[in-house]
């Protein structure tokens, strides 16, 4: 009985949300086989850590969009795209470079959304939220003060609101 | 604080998305559970990131449910032990025999308590998964309905920090209390929850101390009309519970 709704329970969130957060995960780490990858050990951290879902700070859905975030970005560094070392390395300065112009606005979900952004404010989303740097390493990469990062990442937060309402 | 100046700020998108600082976000929890406002404009956030979430999934390769369903399956998961090595020399099989025995016995012991453990997380999951379910309905039911009308309810003189707020169906006339603050009672009292209507207090009944521990939102006894709410703390033995005695600790109109 009492296995029943585990699995019925876990089921539905399954059938339910894992398209929605593979959309996520395939933002960050674009291969799709990946993606699928990262997807699975996203449902099994869900398994493991629903003890840890405390409601009073947010909806379900958040808790599980953000393990899916974390491990998809996890799986980026893991892979040490540039760098097989352990440490995260910085982005070179002339690969921001690249990032500013070269990012497709043809992505779909947040990605689009993100497209629509200002170029400075677009990086500064993408950095953040789609590559996980900290405000820190953004203002040492970017060479803006740390103030100044934190303040436009906010107000690029606030814009990317107003699109997705 | 300016409440709308903090929810404008670009904080609520920032903790919803996980790119707050630790600091950020005890202050943000903070702020939520002392202004309503705060705790609207996250979950409308929430929602609204959770519908363009949806409108932008991808189908997951059909088999990976089972894939996953088999890792976290029924069984403990089960450490595969390797193939000894072949060995050439006849003195080196007793050690690897006696090896193979130490890992038996060692995988068994894994196996074992990893499927204890499993269980112990199911009973976990199980009971996480109905709490937040019964939070869900809760919450659908005041979510959806345009009959709902909210009272937020502030501290009074007694415990000016205190504060809760209430949720009334005019058209079913259930009342749901959220006790977003009030001080744990003495063993000796409790919290009572009373209608106003004319000036003339009506009883709502009991608040749980307990329950309100581990329940977001608490049903109380119906009300068919009210102009205001409060909660005052009583004794536990007192005779005639129809009107209040002790102190006021939070009241507000609707």
């Amino acid at each position: 009985m009492l296995q029943q709704r585990n699995e019925k329970a876990f089921s539905y969130l399954y059938d339910n949300y894992s398209g929605a957060l593979l959309g996520i995960v395939n933002a960050i780490v674009t291969d799709k086989e990946t993606a699928n990858d990262v997807l699975q050990n996203v449902f099994i951290n869900i398994w493991r850590r629903i003890e840890s879902y405390d409601p009073s700070k947010g909806r379900l859905f958040t808790w599980m969009l953000n393990i899916a975030r974390n491990a998809a970005i996890d799986e980026v560094r893991s892979k040490g795209y540039n760098n097989s070392q352990k440490n995260i390395p910085l982005p070179e300065t002339n690969e921001i470079a690249g990032a500013v112009t070269g990012i497709e606005i043809t992505d779909v979900g947040l990605k689009k959304v993100l497209g629509s952004l200002k170029g400075e404010l677009r990086v500064l989303v993408d950095m953040s939220y789609f590559q996980g740097f900290t405000h820190e390493e953004i203002s040492k990469v970017l060479n803006l003060p740390l103030g100044t990062v934190k303040t436009r990442i906010r107000s690029a937060l606030t814009q990317l609101r107003t699109m997705i309402q | 604080m300016n409440v709308q100046e903090y929810i404008s700020s670009g904080i609520v998108e920032s903790y919803v998305l996980g790119l707050a600082s630790e600091e950020e976000r005890k202050e943000f929890e903070q702020q939520c559970l002392q202004y309503p406002e705060v705790m609207r404009a996250r979950s409308d956030f929430e929602l609204a990131l959770e519908k363009q979430a949806m409108q932008n999934a991808i189908i997951p390769d059909p088999a990976l449910k089972s894939k996953i369903w088999s890792e976290i399956g029924e069984k403990g998961k089960v450490i595969p032990i390797n193939e000894p090595v072949p060995v050439r020399k006849m003195i080196w099989a007793k050690y690897v025999a006696a090896a193979s025995v130490i890992l038996l016995i060692i995988s068994l012991y894994w196996n074992i308590s990893l499927f204890n453990k499993n269980q112990e997380l199911k009973n976990n999951y199980d009971i996480a998964a109905g709490k937040i379910k019964e939070m869900e309905d809760d919450m659908e039911v005041l979510k959806e309905n345009p009959n709902v009308k909210m009272a937020s309810l502030k501290g009074m003189d007694a415990s000016p920090q205190s504060f809760a707020t209430v949720y009334w169906d005019t058209a079913s006339h259930d009342v749901y209390l959220l006790a977003n603050n009030l001080p744990a009672p003495p063993t000796d009292k409790q919290y009572q929850l009373w209608a106003l209507l004319d000036g003339q207090p009506i009883d709502l009944g009991m608040l749980d101390y307990d329950v309100k521990q581990k329940k977001l939102l608490i049903r109380m006894k119906n009300a068919q009309k009210a102009q205001a709410f409060a909660i005052t703390l009583e004794k536990k033995d007192r005779s005639d519970v129809s009107k209040p005695q002790g102190d006021m600790y939070v009241m507000g109109n609707l």
